[in-house]
């Protein structure tokens, strides 16, 4: 399962990474979310020690989509140095997930 | 015999690709037509003013959420076929076309028609262009019946041709240009031609297939040729006089003297094909024209594929 990601530990777990992070933003209401989570969940156990992958739930985490302007979900964002470096929104396939955060690794 | 016309082929085109795409399909384990219906590919929060068509009711009476569905682009596929009908794709059997023997206008002909059944079934939209030295005949795509079956007739039309008497030349990059600025919506492209053109440098035909690539045009590159002739030029050991079909010119010559420089360059030229297509991203498929149909429909399901 990949990391889920809060408010409270956005700050540690992504913006401090030395690694590419991916942060999936979903929520359980959401059909198009639970298409990609599994994807997720197989790139977190794939890319183990080469990057961080983790979830935010937007329902209960406001203030980070907020943040990044995340209107639309599912938003896929790829961290890098603390700063956004890609961005995927929808239904993507798992390919051009792990094309944009292997171009970032 | 000198009139292609009068050759005994199956007369029925359409027939003929039914034949080909359903012993293809019939004992593939997973069917590709699976999934391409329109989905459903993310929820965007509702904008005040904007039309509640697509807002998710469901969604909104659990929730009070305000979201709107959006789905991906309709998945119905649009696609050209782009045929070169210049007299170097009447090669290599101008008089005897048969399907042991066939020349490379009649095996792009029928290929196209496979492609076409195939379409067919899925309910997308084909349409054709045949270009030689200036363009032929130019049909936008579209999916109904009718229309398919105006496309069959064309196709006919290219095969009935008599290209030994005209001496037909190639102008690929005008010729391109033209169904690049033509073509409106995007489409999935699919090109037969033996890459031989009057213009004869790769560099500026390439920028012609840029320019459908910039109108994000998908390009599959059907590089058809007769690979025992055309790239090994395995001919007997005696002279023989070779004829450029698209000018009239000839040479008198041994081939085996030429053999080994012959095989260097059409390495070398290959090479630069397959470089310039990776490097632009576009799909080549190096089809002999004696190897059967198989490779056609395969190379098309495996982009599609990549494609959804």
């Amino acid at each position: 399962m990949a990391l889920e990601i809060t408010d409270q530990n956005f700050q540690e777990v992504v913006l401090d990474s030395d690694k590419p992070v991916l942060v999936d933003f979903w929520a359980t209401w959401c059909g198009p979310c639970r298409t990609i989570g599994p994807i997720v969940d197989e790139l977190h156990n794939e890319l183990d020690g080469q990057a961080v992958i983790g979830k935010v739930d937007v329902d209960s985490n406001s203030d980070t989509p907020t943040k990044y302007g995340v209107r639309n979900i599912p938003t896929l964002l790829v961290f890098k140095n603390g700063e956004v470096v890609d961005k995927l929104v929808g239904a993507v396939p798992k390919s051009q997930i792990l094309e944009k955060l292997q171009a970032h690794m | 015999m000198d009139n292609i016309n009068q050759i005994k082929l199956p007369n029925n085109i359409e027939f003929f690709a039914r034949q080909v795409v359903e012993g293809f399909i019939t004992g593939k384990h997973k069917s590709p037509y699976h999934g391409f219906s329109v989905e459903f590919a993310e929820h965007r929060l509702y904008n005040t003013g904007e039309s509640t068509r697509h807002i998710d009711w469901k969604l909104f009476a659990r929730s009070d959420k305000l979201f709107v569905k959006r789905f991906e682009e309709e998945t119905n596929l649009r696609c050209q076929l782009i045929i070169d009908t210049s007299s170097s794709m009447y090669y290599p059997n101008f008089d005897e076309v048969t399907f042991e023997k066939p020349n490379k206008i009649l095996f792009s002909v029928y290929a196209s028609a496979v492609l076409m059944n195939i379409f067919k079934k899925q309910r997308d939209a084909v349409g054709i262009s045949t270009f030689s030295d200036e363009i032929e005949t130019h049909i936008l795509a579209k999916s109904s019946n009718r229309h398919h079956q105006l496309i069959y007739q064309e196709l006919e039309n290219v095969l009935s041709v008599n290209a030994k008497l005209n001496n037909r030349k190639t102008s690929t990059i005008s010729a391109l240009h033209e169904i690049a600025d033509r073509i409106s919506q995007r489409s999935l492209v699919f090109m037969f031609t033996d890459m031989i053109s009057d213009d004869n440098d790769l560099e500026k035909i390439f920028d012609a297939i840029k320019h459908l690539k910039h109108k994000k045009h998908e390009i599959v590159l059907f590089y058809v040729s007769d690979v025992a002739s055309e790239h090994l030029l395995e001919f007997d050991n005696k002279p023989y006089n070779f004829i450029d079909v698209e000018s009239g010119e000839s040479i008198k010559l041994n081939p085996s003297h030429y053999k080994k420089d012959y095989l260097k360059r059409i390495g070398e030229f290959l090479d630069i094909l397959r470089l310039k297509c990776l490097q632009y991203k576009i799909d080549l498929v190096e089809v002999d024209i004696n190897k059967g149909y198989d490779q056609i429909i395969t190379s098309y399901l495996l982009k599609r594929q990549k494609m959804f």
